[in-house]
């Protein structure tokens, strides 16, 4: 057997799951057009699927900072701060992340992705315990084991798993872990955060939260889950990402734990992999003023949720447990969830095709992701092709 | 000798994997999960919910990649019985 062999497997799949010409996991955009507009396939279509939550992937101040950072500082770092060493952009934004929070330390590394495999496996090892929840992000699970951390799950968003687990763990509650999200990418739920901050004081353990589709989202400022629970303190560590809210590329992590520092000597994501290239810093940071002086957008992105929400459900979807920016519709088969997605885009509408294991417990989803920079005539565009597609679904049974 | 628990976890061991196998046949403890039974990740993971439920454990998921047969299963179980 070749090393090459096992990825006939993935040949078959995709030959079974898609028709040819065929691939929604591989879906070139041609042109962008806006924060909401593109070009797929020749033709001009709505995005309904960016996590482009507040719209700030051209905002004019963001586009501003970054031509003038490459006009000054170049195209790239072309290395690690480690070893080529720390623009100033970088600091000042930890500075700014730190800030933000409220907290004393940040840190920042060059996606979201690495930041959860860097924080991780850095802050646990051999001898500490991670509880983390089903749902968790891969970039969480992959963390965890190569933290070499005995790595322990709990039920999505069960309150009474994740306690049975901590009291099973006795003493060893202060070297745990538990690690949740803020709001869960694929179905859009939020963890019931002041619940898990209790049982984590209760126990005596550490908690991590992952902001990435929080950010900007929840909180009267747009801190995340953590505040819009009211339980900032009680959070050891928050690890975000610059790639959703803030429209960029990057990830970050802060803490009140002075500690953090010291991870950026040992932590193998931040030591060996480029830092963020300057223009990209830039634009991270005029993005993170507009989360903290324009509520406007937050505001307008939940009444854009709560109107394809509710019109999705008088249409009689089937919707993830909670409102929030993240829509996810669960179709009854694979089949079925293509069709739709495939007759969404020959209307116009991109959305995301997910699968399992992308999707949690099995489904298939139709996963629309909304943004304050969508308009109100957007919104109806995507219930009107909806309801087209709801009528040749239920046609199809 | 075979530990004297053995015998009353492999027999719930089998009724588990006998309700979620994708590929269901005659277990035996050289069963393998993944080639005989036809279990992927996924599927595990659904039945690793009961299997704590069933003998009330913490099944940790490092222990996973030690698993192939169903005796591989059955002794990893009592020694998390055992060891709590």
């Amino acid at each position: 057997m070749g090393i090459l062999d096992k990825l006939n497997a993935v040949a078959d799949a995709r030959k079974t799951l898609f028709p040819p010409g065929v691939d929604p996991l591989n879906v070139v955009i041609d042109e962008i057009y806006s924060a909401t507009e593109a070009s797929i396939g020749g033709h001009r279509v709505l995005l309904a699927g960016t996590n482009n939550y507040l719209g700030l992937t051209f905002d004019q101040h963001c586009i501003g900072a970054a031509q003038s950072s490459l006009e000054k500082e170049g195209t790239g770092t072309t290395g690690s701060r480690m070893a080529n060493g720390t623009f100033a952009g970088h600091r000042d934004l930890e500075k700014d992340l730190a800030n933000f929070y409220g907290c004393s330390n940040a840190i920042v590394f060059s996606t979201g992705f690495v930041a959860n495999l860097g924080v991780i496996s850095t802050l646990a090892g051999p001898g500490d315990v991670i509880v983390l929840d089903a749902d968790s992000h891969a970039s969480i699970y992959d963390a965890c084991k190569m933290s070499g951390a005995e790595m322990i799950r709990f039920r999505h968003n069960n309150i009474e798993d994740l306690e049975k687990k901590l009291k099973r763990l006795g003493p060893k509650t202060e070297k745990t872990l538990i690690i949740v999200e803020g709001i869960y990418s694929m179905l859009g739920d939020c963890a019931p955060l002041a619940e898990i901050a209790a049982l984590k004081k209760k126990y005596g353990a550490w908690l991590l939260v992952d902001e990435a589709h929080s950010l900007g989202v929840m909180g009267d400022h747009g801190r995340g889950m953590a505040e819009a629970a009211g339980v900032e303190k009680d959070v050891d560590f928050i690890v975000g990402t610059f790639s959703k809210s803030l429209g960029a590329i990057g990830g970050y992590c802060v803490s009140n734990h002075p500690e953090l520092d010291l991870v950026r000597y040992i932590c193998r994501s931040y030591v060996f992999t480029a830092s963020p290239s300057p223009s990209t810093i830039a634009s991270v940071r005029e993005a993170l003023k507009a989360i903290q002086s324009k509520p406007e957008l937050r505001t307008r992105l939940w009444d854009n949720a709560a109107l394809l929400f509710h019109g999705l459900k008088e249409l009689g979807f089937e919707l993830g447990p909670d409102l929030s920016p993240i829509i996810a519709i669960r179709a009854p088969s694979r089949e079925k969830t293509l069709f739709a997605w495939k007759a969404l885009l020959d209307k116009g509408i991109y959305v995301n095709l997910v699968f399992p294991p992308a999707a949690p417990a099995g489904m298939s989803l139709l996963r629309c992701s909304i943004s304050a920079a969508h308009t109100s005539e957007q919104i109806s565009f995507l219930l009107q092709a909806f309801a087209e597609i709801k009528a040749l679904m239920d046609k199809q049974e | 000798m075979t530990p004297p628990r053995y015998d009353d976890i492999y027999k719930q061991v089998v009724e588990l994997l006998q309700e979620y196998a994708p590929q269901p046949g005659p277990i035996s403890e050289e069963t393998e999960l993944v080639n005989d039974l036809g279990f992927d990740s996924l599927k595990v993971m659904e039945m690793l919910n009961d299997v704590e439920d069933a003998f009330d454990i913490t099944y940790p998921l490092n222990s996973l990649s030690d698993l192939k047969t169903v005796k591989d299963f059955t002794t990893q179980i009592l020694n998390i019985i055992e060891t709590s």
